[in-house]
């Protein structure tokens, strides 16, 4: 197997042929593997937040929608079509219970999992696959070759996906 | 001239907060130091602006197993503390408070977690008891919340919550010095930037 390929929070890589991409300890975060099966083309966005409302917009794949978008128009600048690309998804984990009524904390993983479908659908991607919600942190690994998702947790067996 | 970013803070500032946090360190090693019967000392406080990953990379890499006390602040601040305690410092409080010792976080039990929830409870509690003490400011605390998992997912928890602000996490914290033995126990302060304004302005350090 070749050597992982790191993708940090709000970060987005590209690989194409084989490979596989990291991105360690989702919480509420999601990540996303994007593959364009005929090209051997995948990505692996983090993100963090579910929408955009920054006003200068420094750093946009740290959103759903603003990282969702750039990394399609990356992957269609590599020749990728929109109508091979699949998504599968992880993350969006709820890690601390807090009674407090006012708070969003709790919230932001489901409000991620909602916008990242909303954006999907939005821009006619398919979703292959999702392994979201709970309360359990992922860490997911991508192989651009095949497609295949693999999640490790801690005290949970590894799901293949 | 109130900040906007928390890489925007003046040196002065900085040292104010540092201040803040020896301060509140202080008071919750003292706490800890009367529950445990044990001699512990704090390291010189950090207040640290990071990148997510940096925070990261910092903390000691995203997927190493910590357990987590977590308490929001709500009144006239907002903000997160979290206590981020490895398995050294569980180690030295259930070895402390109830005679045991694990070596997984696997084997805590209903009691071991209630144990570090109430060891993780009063150090957020008197460190904020200490600093609206001192700033003059009234906080409410909600009920601790408590996590056993990658650390990473546990610090991408106020990085989320004030992400649409910042690009930066800021934390104030320091480390715990058990009878002469450097043992790793984050404690950090996370508040808003809104409420982090108010604080410098409350203190007297901001420059509006």
């Amino acid at each position: 197997m070749d050597s992982k390929l790191t993708v940090g929070i709000a970060d987005m890589k590209l690989l194409q042929g084989s490979g596989i991409l990291i991105t360690y300890a989702l919480g509420s975060c999601i990540g996303l593997c994007f593959h364009d099966p005929r090209l051997h083309l995948g990505a692996l966005l983090h993100v963090m937040l579910p929408l955009n409302m920054e006003a200068g917009r420094k750093n946009p794949l740290k959103y759903a929608d603003t990282g969702i978008r750039e990394t399609l128009r990356q992957m269609e600048a590599k020749g990728a079509s929109r109508s091979r690309i699949t998504v599968k998804i992880a993350g969006g984990a709820k890690m601390f219970e807090i009674a407090d009524k006012n708070s969003s904390l709790g919230n932001i993983g489901q409000r991620n999992i909602d916008s990242v479908h909303t954006i999907l659908r939005k821009e006619n991607i398919k979703l292959l696959a999702e392994e979201v919600g709970g309360t359990v942190a992922r860490t997911l690994l991508f192989d651009v070759a095949s497609g295949q998702g693999c999640i490790r947790s801690y005290g949970h067996k590894d799901i293949i996906f | 001239m109130t900040i906007k970013s928390y890489d925007e803070l003046t040196s002065l500032e900085i040292d104010t907060l540092r201040e803040i946090g020896s301060i509140g360190t202080g008071n919750a090693a003292t706490a800890l130091s009367q529950i445990l019967k044990r001699e512990i000392r704090i390291t010189q406080p950090e207040v640290r602006i990071m990148g997510y990953n940096e925070a990261i990379e910092w903390i000691g890499g995203p997927e190493h197993v910590t357990a987590g006390v977590l308490v929001k602040m709500g009144g006239q601040l907002n903000g997160i503390m979290l206590s981020v305690q490895q398995l050294e410092f569980v180690n030295l409080v259930l070895s402390s408070m109830l005679g045991c010792e694990i070596d997984s976080y696997e084997n805590l039990g209903e009691l071991e977690r209630s144990a570090l929830v109430e060891i993780g409870n009063i150090m957020i509690s008197t460190f904020i008891n200490a600093l609206s003490g001192l700033a003059g400011v009234d906080v409410q605390l909600t009920v601790p919340a408590f996590a056993v998992d990658m650390q990473g997912a546990i610090l991408a928890v106020p990085m989320a919550e004030y992400g649409g602000m910042s690009d930066y996490l800021m934390t104030i914290g320091g480390n715990f010095v058990f009878e002469g033995k450097q043992v790793p126990c984050h404690l950090l302060l996370s508040p808003d930037l809104r409420s982090l304004n108010f604080l410098l302005a409350k203190l007297g350090v901001s420059n509006g």
